[in-house]
């Protein structure tokens, strides 16, 4: 065994962990350095626990509409967050117990305490005792991830200004919350708190929410938080803070005012490339503090490897568990690269939304830049939740399903769904674009009925206009 | 189900005119296309509107459809009322289900719009 590969992993996020059991199973022996948790931001202050505080949410709008249904539920919906939160918690331990045991079935060595690199093949861990010691490693791979916000115009003090991580453990409902940003997170959260009755104001410097999406699922979404109550002011941002002792005011830049008891940063989040040690071994960042690597994931240093938000690409944590198998493989001798032209991600706001590939913004100025007009190179389709079957069967009837394909070829460029499980069915349309299915391969695949995936085979029908169930318009 | 005081614009929107103010809904025609109205989506009072602009939109169980104003001015009023029971568009259109008031700029747009007569005949026409 004295051939072992050692690779020591800092941080212990989907990035590194995911990493660390892959190189396990390759036969290395593996040292993970976590200083907060197993699972890092994601499962224990990102995806997972807003998750289970949204589903209950979800619940609850169901059970404001069951009367109408025929559900006689006597009393009205009353939501109780310490519990929530208790619960929240509950499922965040059960996952993190179950990485603890994946690292002890693959005899992954894990570390509590800060790293930092002192040579290529040397981490210094500082742990909570303080007693420093020495990993020694063949191979390092740095998954450090990315953090809380820290502006100065928004100083952060867990009371009024509070970071998502901190709005996930409050366990009593605020009568308001202004949340600045709308982007994934903060549409997320007006969706969580517009539901438990919180007066939500969202605030966004881009010209609409969800700014990085599909233009059309951003109006959609726009109009779907309104829905749900939330006040929306897009293109003004905050230019001075008031605080008293019960509320905080927001100054906005075109004049209007809004008063909270709670305000959401929800904007800048940092890369964790500093204080590890990266100038000890000569790595190499970028202009936002990224970590430069190749498509091996090596970064400038070679046998020094970089996954996950830390290299400041897709900051998804999918996205980083891809990177840390490839990181891994890499090391391990095999050959490896992310292809990132595949990228399925969910944004779980009620509802939800699902998207992989270009919008369709991106891909007209794709074609344009070929010298392509685009309303000739590009064909979009597009079907509503409202037409299908087991849409009107469950009530599932807001969303929409946008598909769009290069004409000539029938390539499926990006897919977007907004409605009821969107992020889970997206999956399909990321299958067919991984195998370079088209879209006339998608809409003749035969899709079970009644099911909301039946919603892409229409809406992959109606790029070449023939799908079956289109809904009625008002006028045309 | 045309009520023979108002005027109708061809997609389906009406007008009822008191002074220089004209108030806005969707006809009987229109809530019975969309079926289950679920949520109305409204311009803030104070807008700027001009005739045959999109002021917002109508969402049912079935589809999701644009309100225009007939009419240019200034959005007086919006009914508050609809944003909890936007069913009431579809059991009292040309009531309780009025959508927004507005201050008229131009009261002779209401001229170019259809009486009751000609929307009645408008929709014979479009039912093929």
């Amino acid at each position: 065994m004295t051939s072992q590969k050692h690779i020591a992993i800092l941080g212990a996020g989907p990035g590194g962990y995911v990493a660390a059991i892959r190189a396990a199973q390759l036969g290395a022996s593996v040292t993970v350095i976590e200083s907060h948790a197993l699972g890092g931001v994601c499962l224990n202050w990102g995806c997972i626990p807003s998750k289970a505080l949204l589903s209950v949410v979800e619940l609850g709008d169901k059970v404001k509409k069951a009367e109408d249904r025929g559900l006689l539920v006597p009393g009205p919906v009353t939501y109780d967050l310490a519990r929530m939160v208790a619960r929240k918690n509950k499922v965040v331990a059960t996952l993190v117990q179950g990485i603890a045991t994946l690292f002890k079935a693959w005899n992954i060595e894990y570390v509590q305490g800060t790293g930092t690199l002192r040579d290529r093949q040397t981490v210094t861990v500082t742990r909570a005792d303080g007693a420093p010691r020495d990993v020694q490693a063949d191979a390092i791979v740095i998954a450090t991830g990315s953090s809380w916000p820290n502006l100065p115009q928004f100083p952060i003090d867990g009371q009024q200004l509070l970071t998502s991580q901190q709005l996930l453990d409050l366990e009593r409902i605020p009568a308001s919350l202004l949340i600045v940003g709308a982007g994934v997170e903060g549409c997320e959260f007006a969706a969580l708190y517009s539901g438990m009755g919180t007066e939500v104001t969202i605030v966004e410097l881009m010209a609409r929410v969800l700014p990085l999406e599909d233009e059309e699922i951003s109006l959609m979404m726009e109009r779907e938080l309104k829905k749900r109550g939330v006040t929306v002011m897009t293109g003004t941002t905050v230019e001075r803070l008031e605080r008293s002792p019960t509320t905080i005011t927001a100054h906005l830049k075109d004049g209007a005012q809004v008063t909270a008891e709670k305000l959401l940063v929800s904007v800048g989040r940092g890369l964790n490339s500093s204080g590890i040690g990266l100038e000890h071994v000569g790595v190499q960042t970028g202009r936002r503090g990224e970590i430069l690597v190749n498509e091996r994931m090596e970064t400038t240093v070679p046998g020094i490897y970089a996954i996950g938000d830390v290299v400041g690409k897709a900051m998804l944590a999918h996205v980083a568990s891809a990177q840390g198998k490839v990181a891994v493989e890499n090391i391990m001798g095999h050959q490896a690269t992310v292809r990132y032209d595949v990228i399925p991600a969910g944004i779980f706001t009620l509802p939800e939304i699902g998207r992989v590939g270009v919008t369709e913004q991106q891909a007209r100025e794709g074609v344009q830049a070929a010298g392509q007009d685009p309303d000739i190179a590009l064909k979009v389709g597009r079907f509503r939740y409202a037409g299908l079957g087991k849409g009107q069967a469950t009530g599932d009837t807001t969303g929409l399903f946008k598909v769009i394909a290069e004409s000539a070829s029938g390539r499926i460029l990006g897919v977007h769904i907004v409605g009821a499980h969107a992020a889970d069915l997206v999956h399909e349309a990321a299958m067919a674009m991984q195998v370079g299915a088209t879209v006339t391969q998608m809409a003749e695949m035969i899709h079970a009925h009644p099911t909301l995936a039946e919603g892409l085979m229409e809406a992959a029908e109606d790029v070449e206009g023939k799908a079956i169930h289109q809904a009625r318009k008002r006028t045309q | 189900m045309i009520p023979k005081d108002l005027r109708y614009h061809q997609e389906h929107e009406w007008v009822r005119v008191s002074g220089t103010q004209a108030t806005v809904g969707i006809s009987h025609f229109a809530q019975d296309a969309l079926g289950d109205i679920v949520f109305i989506d409204m311009p803030k009072p104070g807008a700027i509107v001009k005739a045959g602009q999109q002021i917002g939109e109508v969402e049912s169980t079935k589809t999701t459809s644009t309100i225009y104003t007939p009419v240019s001015g200034t959005i007086a009023k919006v009914n508050a009322d609809l944003k909890d029971h936007p069913e009431v568009v579809n059991s009292d259109p040309y009531g309780k289900g009025w959508m927004v008031m507005i201050d008229m700029s131009n009261p002779s747009d209401v001229d170019k719009l259809m009486t009751a007569a000609q929307y009645e005949a408008f929709l014979a026409g479009q039912k093929h």
